[in-house]
């Protein structure tokens, strides 16, 4: 491995790799991360290999384990190019039918294909299927192209030379410039605008010239793991776009900043740092342009609060990670002081080709206002969950109903919780809501850092604000009073409503409270904790009302509201449910109608469970 | 410094870059709730009770003040409803976490808040922290130490040391513990080291101090020290904060003790005491019992600005005790400990702390176990009797031999022996130790400098009849360092002291003197009247009953009178609050004044000289007496207290609000002085007086110069009263300075103060009329005859003490055994109530008398108590030790004195010895009481002074204006003050001589009244007003046919306005308009 001491060099390795990277070359591309690797993809790749060396084609057919390819529902996922056979649940057992079959004859293997479960029919082609159809996968497209261990592979499809590019041919208000033209918005949830943002830490004076620029990978939302599935998946276009918008801001230093939970990301950055390293593309001079620059990685101890940018820079200074006031902003005063830009991992993962294809590329794609593609982790009660890239504007129906395939069970849809735990419940009605920052926030939810967790029929919306709540109050920092006090607060007259002890005063309070914890509180963790209750109450209040008035839980989650009944003229006295009874609830002689005592009941819902003739109702 | 303009509230305001939204607000007054910020401490923001509004673009949003950036063109709102929405459910939330903490309610209510609507998920009921941090900020940031710090998030978050064990690297400075708003921090829970608090030397070990401190709020200078011993800066480097937060930058590190010299022409030491330290009695447990406590201990208690703010508690548990003990003669009287003489005034101080504890908490019993009462002082006796039959304090006679302790209960046990010999054994809640003066221990190494000797008892050694001269020539004495002494008797040796320290160097006199300047006096006349109220908390003395806040708040909505300012001040008195007072005054431009606090007897001149200096006439200031008038006498009732108290504020409103500035000219002085009485005291006066420069005239009204001392020969300590007495006379005869009128009578006297004119009549009845500036009144006292007593009158063997020291002087004792009876006229149940003071003293004198002529002789001395007070103990000592035999007996059983067969009988029961002894002396000797000259009345209605119900005079103010009449210029001294020794007459009458010098040193004086002003178009000349006027001042002028005034004679008493009938005269300060609307503002529905 030599160095790469200009543009030139670079561009001679980019074609030699690209030469040898042949699009209409046979290759098979197996996701190799965790979500996949669940299912155990990590073994499908050796027995590949291995079999592929019983037939002496190991020189002809690459095996590339990649980073994730999305579809983790159907997981593990193999693409077979160049045709792009997409074989979904691939297990190790199928490596000689595949290679067999598939790479030597030609012939696609029925059984593991995916069935497009609203035609029945099976589905040959990965663009095809209806999960990617309607994607739009700039960001997440080339993970299933490289190996991420492989720097070689990231410069073979182009990698490092939108750097090149800024670094040669741009000034730094040249790449600004252009980034603000891109409209790219910051992914990480607030959506500020990416351009602006470095143009003030450009601006900022640092008295001893030291800048730094942070790469915020302290993904905390539950079931969001887009920024791990990149890091994992494509490490080196992270590292670009960090390069460049270090660049940019004038910052020869950079910290990856990964919580520890992702061991597999910190190991693949680890590689990557290395390789671009002995490549001369960190360090000093890169590319001979004079640029200098070097990363470190920081591992977070995994608190939800340290996503926030003050948190993490109080973190990285190994100070307790809480947020402080702003102002003064990162951009004037950032890590120990010095001007720092913090951006989401998906927001640096853009830059590079906002740089390469330029800013009208980017432009072209998403809505007035929000531009570009977004990553969600499409998941709940979906049918194809996973994770999908999108452009900025599509409809929640497309999302939901297209490309995550519906409802399972055929169950109703109920809402849509968007934008992590303090995100918010968007309902039914709001279906065809194009999805873009400002869209979401009018309707009281957030981008943030793109979580999408789908609710059906069965799921309570007083019991999903009480949830998130818990995760919030456990997760706040404790440091400010709104956000430690109103939180526990705001959760404990929750747990009253779901437990029968709820008064419409609550209902008052609950929004009083919810206000002033949204305006008075340090940080957007307790600026946003209120939007899961806000926005259940402002789209499900007749459910709040059920609890409160009523007593009663229309989705029948609240245990302490459910009553369990037996229909006496269903009822065929079996004894299944008296069997199934934990807590000796249920008596009745045989072949006679059996009953419940509500005293004794724990509402543990066995004896509904174990009812072969649904005699025992749910009240 | 860049500067950064913005508003906030809409009113325009800089501050500097750099500064926070908060440092702006505080700089321009503007009051912002905080919890979290401290000065010192870095910006935090987390309590956010501070957060204000800021507008931009027509929407508001919220942040914290405490953090957010000064930044020009901001629009600040703190105070929008937005803003106090959001602060009232924060303080709710704020309110869960912090178990009641009376600090945060007290914040709470200030918002509106005064209930929570959330519940508390704390499990620690005493867990009280609202997790500001500002211990754990205090700690790290400014202690360098981080010994604690917070562990876990959210509501599981705790302070606490790192590994939630006790933190070694505590220094227990207390930092963190003195910073919590709610005081919950524990020092002792988190720290593995010691804790020390530093004790407060002025609350005597019964609270802590911080390390910088004000030994207490009347400290003059009122200004806070750094006690380099325990201040973690000085000895560390580390903290800092009160630099950080004195806003006057006044905090200096580096300051180095100074040594100054300064060339003086005479030196007065006045050191004052310290108490027997009580651990030395270890019997009495002092130390390890903690409800044993010392007499000062008490008395901090019984203080409002006391430890437990004036609550009688018990340092144990806090309890009020029902049963309080106080022990008499702990390290006095008390040879093991060699302090064996009596320490003068503890049994009058345990008397006033047992009425003042029964006071604070009715119900309380109180009792003084003691050896003898020693209440000789003026007023003392009847003060002690009044202790007993009317509060019910229980004297008991016995010395108790030991205390125990109930360690369950920390109660007190004393075993002793009652005065009929039964053993006692009674429990106390509190014991108070009435501990005795000594003199400090280093002034033992000052007095050694100085060259100053002390006598045995470690008092300055000072001749007999020379009470403030030391052994070094130009150094004088004061105070408790000469022999232990109560206040009134302080004050007169002090002023002795001052004459005496005068006396050589009076040809200096006014050389050093800087004249106080005023800045020119404004006319407000014409303007509005603009009045600032300021009410006084006086410690808790006020605040305790009245709600001075809300008596503020009210009379601060009287804009319609004119009142454009009112707050509260602790201490209104203190120089900080008077500058501070002067500070509103230019602030807000005001022209009058009321201030609602105690006495306007010591006080109104205080803040009349701050009117002054700011520039406004000293009449357009009023005082609400609504410590006196309010909350003293209505305790029980603080709501209705602080409605009377409004309406007393809202008076002086009313009649300040009327006031008009008046000018007064000062009257030219006089300088001489007349002396009425020519025995010890005002020989002495006019001695002191002549060597100080002043003529005087000495009147005595007998043939011959002397008094009562003609008939003394002996004293205790040995000198020969004739000797000094010889010398005295001669000298004041020959001093040209001094007119010695003999046979001569004061027959009337006028005019005031610097100004008097005297008519002396000779004993030719001619008048003689002289001018005096001052006047001092010396007529003395004499032996009463006690004729009906003990059968005096009827046997020549029946004498008096001064005849038996006549006796013993002519060599005439013919006497084995000598009975003498004490209190004989002194101490009775009605009539002269009072103690006699020099008796028993005079008594062992003359016992030692007769033992040194006549070895053998039996000497019996008849006593209720002995009252040989201070150093006199000693000689008490000595009698006994040449065999006197004392006996005492009880008032309701008192000796019966016959003749039988020629012989004088005694019958007497001993009540120590419960004997009945019958003896049989050859002389028998009453002490007969002091009387006062037969002369006072006539001169104190020539004087218009008061006198005791007794006959004695009755001075301006019994502690701190012993020698001074209410009437200004005239002064007293010896014994017509009350019954006192030679060397006690003689530092009485060189106080009193001093007091004359402040009058006849001045050049002009400026007087008390302000006179009355005469509408004379509306006068017809009646001369109504003529007649009634006490002072002359008011004639009708033969002329005109009209009232004028002499305006120096008129003091302003408005008896001409009362008798006039067409209501001319118009006092000023008290116009019939002032009257009229203060009635209406007394009757004012609120």
């Amino acid at each position: 491995m030599t160095k790469l001491k200009t543009v030139a060099d670079l561009e001679k390795l980019h074609s030699e790799l690209a030469g040898k990277k042949d699009p209409r070359r046979r290759a098979i591309a197996v996701c190799a991360v965790p979500g996949c690797g669940a299912y155990g993809s990590e073994k499908v790749p050796p027995a590949l290999r291995e079999e592929l060396k019983k037939r002496g084609l190991e020189d002809k057919v690459e095996v590339l384990a990649t980073g994730c390819q999305g579809f983790c529902e159907k997981g593990p996922i193999m693409v077979i190019r160049p045709e792009d056979i997409l074989y979904i649940s691939v297990k190790p057992e199928d490596a000689a039918e595949i290679i067999d079959e598939t790479i030597i004859h030609g012939r696609v293997v029925e059984r593991l294909l995916y069935k497009d479960p609203a035609t029945g029919q099976k589905v040959v082609h990965e663009n095809e299927i209806p999960f990617y159809k309607y994607q739009t996968r700039n960001i997440f497209g080339p993970n299933a192209r490289i190996d991420p261990n492989s720097i070689e592979d990231y410069i073979a499809i182009g990698g490092y030379s939108a750097l090149a590019k800024a670094l040669t041919k741009m000034t730094p208000e040249q790449v600004i410039d252009e980034v603000k033209r891109s409209g790219l918005r910051g992914r990480g949830g607030a959506g500020f605008s990416c351009g602006q943002k470095w143009q003030f830490a450009r601006q900022a004076v640092s008295p001893d010239g030291v800048k730094y620029v942070i790469v915020n990978g302290d993904e905390g939302d539950p079931g969001a793991y887009m920024d791990r599935s990149l890091l994992e998946g494509n490490p080196h276009s992270v590292i670009e776009g960090l390069m460049i918008g270090a660049y940019a801001i004038g910052a020869c230093e950079g910290y990856l900043y990964v919580r520890t939970e992702y061991p597999l990301a910190i190991k693949r950055l680890h590689i990557a740092l290395a390789q671009a390293e002995e490549y001369g593309l960190l360090g000093t001079n890169i590319l001979g342009t004079g640029f200098n620059f070097t990363v470190r990685i920081f591992r977070g101890a995994g608190a939800f609060v340290c996503g926030e940018e003050t948190a993490l820079l109080a973190s990285l200074e190994s100070r307790v990670g809480e947020p402080r006031g702003k102002p003064p902003f990162p951009a004037q005063s950032g890590l120990w002081g010095k001007p720092t830009n913090i951006n989401n991992v998906k927001t640096w993962a853009n830059i590079a080709p906002i740089i390469q294809n330029g800013a009208e590329w980017f432009n072209s794609i998403g809505t007035k206002t929000s531009k570009g593609t977004m990553i969600f982790s499409l998941v709940g009660k979906i049918n194809n969950s996973g994770l999908v890239e999108v452009p900025m504007g599509i409809t929640l129906r497309k999302m939901i109903y297209d490309i995550g395939g519906g409802i399972p069970k055929g169950k109703r849809f109920k809402a849509v919780q968007m934008g992590g735990p303090s995100g918010g419940c968007v309902p039914e009605s709001l279906l065809d809501l194009p999805i873009d920052y400002d869209q979401l926030t009018a309707a009281g939810a957030m981008m943030g850092s793109g979580g999408m967790i789908v609710m059906d029929e069965t799921t309570c919306m007083v019991d999903i604000a009480k949830y998130f709540l818990n995760f919030l109050k456990d997760e706040s920092c404790g440091k400010c009073t709104p956000c430690r006090v109103g939180v526990t607060q705001m959760h404990a007259i929750l747990a009253d409503i779901c437990e029968g002890r709820g008064t419409m005063e609550d209902l008052d309070t609950l929004t009083e409270l919810a206000d002033v914890v949204k305006n008075a509180s340090l940080c957007l963790l307790g600026g946003t904790a209120p939007n899961p209750v806000l926005t259940t109450m402002r789209y499900f209040k007749d459910e709040y009302v059920a609890h409160i008035r009523d007593k009663k839980c229309p989705a029948h989650v609240c245990k302490k509201l459910i009553t369990y009944k037996v229909d006496a003229e269903k009822c065929t006295g079996c004894g299944a449910c008296l069997k199934a009874c934990p807590s000796q609830a249920v008596s009745g002689e045989k072949k006679r109608s059996h009953a419940i005592d509500p005293a004794k009941c724990i509402r543990c819902g066995a004896c509904h469970d174990a009812c072969k003739f649904n005699a025992v109702e749910m009240l | 410094m860049t500067t950064v303009k913005f508003t906030i509230n809409g009113q325009p305001v800089e501050g500097e870059k750099g500064e926070t939204v908060l440092d702006v607000a505080l700089k321009y007054n503007i009051d912002l709730p905080t919890l979290c910020y401290h000065k010192a401490l870095l910006p935090y923001g987390a309590c956010r009770l501070c957060v204000v509004e800021l507008v931009a673009g027509g929407r508001g949003r919220l942040v914290a003040a405490c953090t957010h950036p000064a930044e020009e063109g901001l629009s600040v709102l703190t105070d929008s409803e937005t803003v106090k929405r959001n602060r009232k459910v924060v303080m709710e939330l704020i309110m869960t976490q912090c178990a009641g903490s009376p600090e945060i309610l007290e914040m709470a209510k200030k918002l509106g808040v005064d209930r929570t609507r959330f519940r508390s998920f704390k499990t620690d009921p005493e867990d009280r922290c609202i997790l500001c941090g500002l211990c754990v900020r205090m700690c790290a940031e400014r202690m360098g130490q981080s010994a604690i710090g917070f562990s876990d998030r959210g509501y599981k978050r705790k302070v606490k040391p790192p590994f939630d064990t006790q933190s070694e690297v505590c220094q227990t400075c207390g930092a963190c513990s003195f910073v919590c708003p709610t005081k919950t921090i524990k020092l002792e829970q988190f720290t593995k080291n010691k804790t020390k608090p530093i004790l407060s030397e002025f609350d005597m070990g019964l609270r802590s101090r911080p390390a910088v401190y004000i030994s207490y709020p009347q400290a003059v200078p009122n200004k806070p020290v750094i006690d380099k011993k325990n201040c973690v800066r000085l000895l560390k480097g580390d903290c800092g904060v009160c630099k950080e937060v004195c806003k006057a930058g006044a905090i200096d590190y580096d300051q180095k003790e100074i040594t100054e010299e300064l060339d003086v022409g005479s030196i007065i030491l006045s050191p004052g005491f310290e108490t027997f330290a009580p651990q030395l009695r270890e019997e009495y447990g002092f130390g390890i019992f903690p409800n044993v406590v010392t007499s000062l201990q008490f008395e901090r208690m019984l203080s409002s600005s006391g430890p437990f703010k004036g609550e009688v508690k018990r340092p144990s548990d806090g309890k009020h005790p029902k049963r309080i003990a106080w022990l008499q003669c702990v390290g006095s009287r008390d040879e093991p400990s060699g302090r064996s003489y009596c320490s003068a005034v503890c049994c009058t101080y345990a008397t006033k702390e047992a009425i003042i504890a029964k006071e604070h908490a009715p119900g309380t019993d109180a009792h003084i176990f003691f050896i003898d009462m020693r209440t000789y002082g003026k007023g003392f006796e009847e003060y002690r009797t009044r202790a007993e039959k009317e509060y019910g304090v229980v004297y008991h006679r016995c010395r108790v031999p030991n205390i125990e302790e109930d360690p369950k209960t920390q109660d007190l046990i004393m075993n002793y022996r009652d005065e009929t010999g039964s053993t006692k054994r009674e429990r106390f809640d509190l014991v108070v130790l009435s501990v005795g003066m000594q003199t400090p221990d280093d002034l033992k190494a000052l007095a050694k400098k100085l060259g100053v000797d002390l006598n045995e008892f470690g008092f300055a050694a000072t001749p007999a009849l020379e009470p403030m001269t030391t052994s070094r020539e130009g150094i004088f004495v004061a105070g408790a360092l000469q022999s232990p002494k109560d206040i009134p008797d302080t004050v007169s040796q002090g002023l002795g002291a001052a004459a005496k320290a005068t006396e050589g160097i009076s040809s200096e006199r006014g050389t050093l003197a800087a004249v106080e300047s005023f800045p020119p006096e404004k006319d407000v006349n014409a303007e509005e009247p603009r009045i600032g109220v300021f009410v006084c908390h006086c410690g808790t003395n006020i605040a305790g009953v009245v709600d001075v806040k809300e008596v503020a708040r009210y009379i601060r909505t009287r804009h319609d009178l004119g009142v454009v300012f009112a707050d509260t001040g602790l201490y209104t008195c203190s120089a900080d609050h008077l500058k501070h007072m002067k500070e509103i005054i230019d602030e807000r431009q005001l022209n009058r004044v009321v201030v609602a606090s105690c006495t306007p007897r010591t006080h109104e001149p205080l803040f009349q000289n701050t009117l002054k200096e700011s520039g406004i006439n000293q009449h357009l200031f009023e005082l609400a007496s609504v410590r006196e008038h309010v909350s003293w006498v209505h305790r029980s009732d603080p709501k209705k207290a602080t409605e009377k108290a409004k309406h007393m504020v809202l008076m002086a409103v009313e009649k300040v609000r009327r006031a008009e500035a008046v000018h007064k000219e000062p009257a030219k002085v006089t300088h001489s002085a007349l002396i009425i009485g020519g025995g010890l005291a005002g020989l002495t006066v006019a001695a002191e007086l002549s060597s100080q420069g002043f003529e005087t005239h000495l009147v005595e009204q007998e043939a011959e110069l002397g008094g009562n001392v003609r008939n003394i020969f002996h004293l205790l300590s040995g000198e020969d009263p004739q000797k000094y007495l010889k010398n005295l006379i001669s000298k004041v005869m020959s001093d040209p300075k001094v007119q010695v009128h003999l046979t001569a009578r004061v027959r009337d006297v006028e005019g005031f103060i610097g100004n008097f004119r005297a008519r002396i009549e000779n004993k030719r009845g001619e008048l003689q009329e002289v001018a005096v500036g001052a006047i001092v009144v010396a007529t003395g006292a004499k032996e009463l005859v006690p004729t009906g007593y003990f059968g005096f009158g009827t046997d020549p063997r029946i004498i008096t003490q001064l005849q038996l020291d006549r006796v013993l002087h002519e060599g005439n004792l013919d006497a084995k055994t000598v009975v003498m009876i004490q209190c004989v006229g002194s101490r009775e149940d009605t009539g002269r109530t009072y103690c006699s003071r020099v008796c028993c003293s005079e008594a062992v004198k003359n016992a030692i008398e007769v033992k040194k002529k006549r070895p053998d002789a039996n000497v019996f001395v008849l006593y209720r108590d002995l009252r040989t007070y201070g150093l006199n103990e000693q000689h008490y000592k000595r009698a006994r030790e040449l065999g006197v035999q004392f006996i005492r007996y009880e008032n309701e059983d008192k000796p019966v004195a016959s003749v039988v067969d020629g012989r004088l009988r005694v019958e007497v029961n001993d009540h120590n010895l419960a004997t009945r002894f019958i003896l049989r002396p050859d002389l028998l000797v009453l002490s007969a009481a002091t009387i006062p000259s037969g002369t006072n009345l006539e001169l104190a209605q020539i004087l218009k002074v008061p006198q005791t119900e007794h006959g004695f005079f009755m001075e301006a103010h019994a502690k701190i204006a012993p020698l001074s009449f209410t009437a200004e210029g005239i002064y007293m001294c010896g014994t017509a003050h009350s019954p006192r020794f030679m060397d006690e007459t003689i530092t009485q009458a060189l106080g009193a001589a001093q007091k004359a010098v402040e009058v006849l040193s001045k050049e002009t004086v400026s007087l008390e009244g302000i006179p009355v002003y005469i509408d004379a178009d509306r006068c017809t000349g009646c001369g109504y007003c003529e007649a009634v006027c006490p002072t002359k001042a008011i004639k009708i002028n033969a002329h005109t046919g009209k009232a004028e005034v002499t305006e120096v004679l008129c003091k302003g008493c408005g008896a001409c306005a009362a008798a006039c009938p067409s209501g001319v005269p118009s006092p000023r300060g008290f116009t019939k308009d002032q009257i009229f609307t203060m009635v209406d503002a007394a009757l004012e529905e609120l």
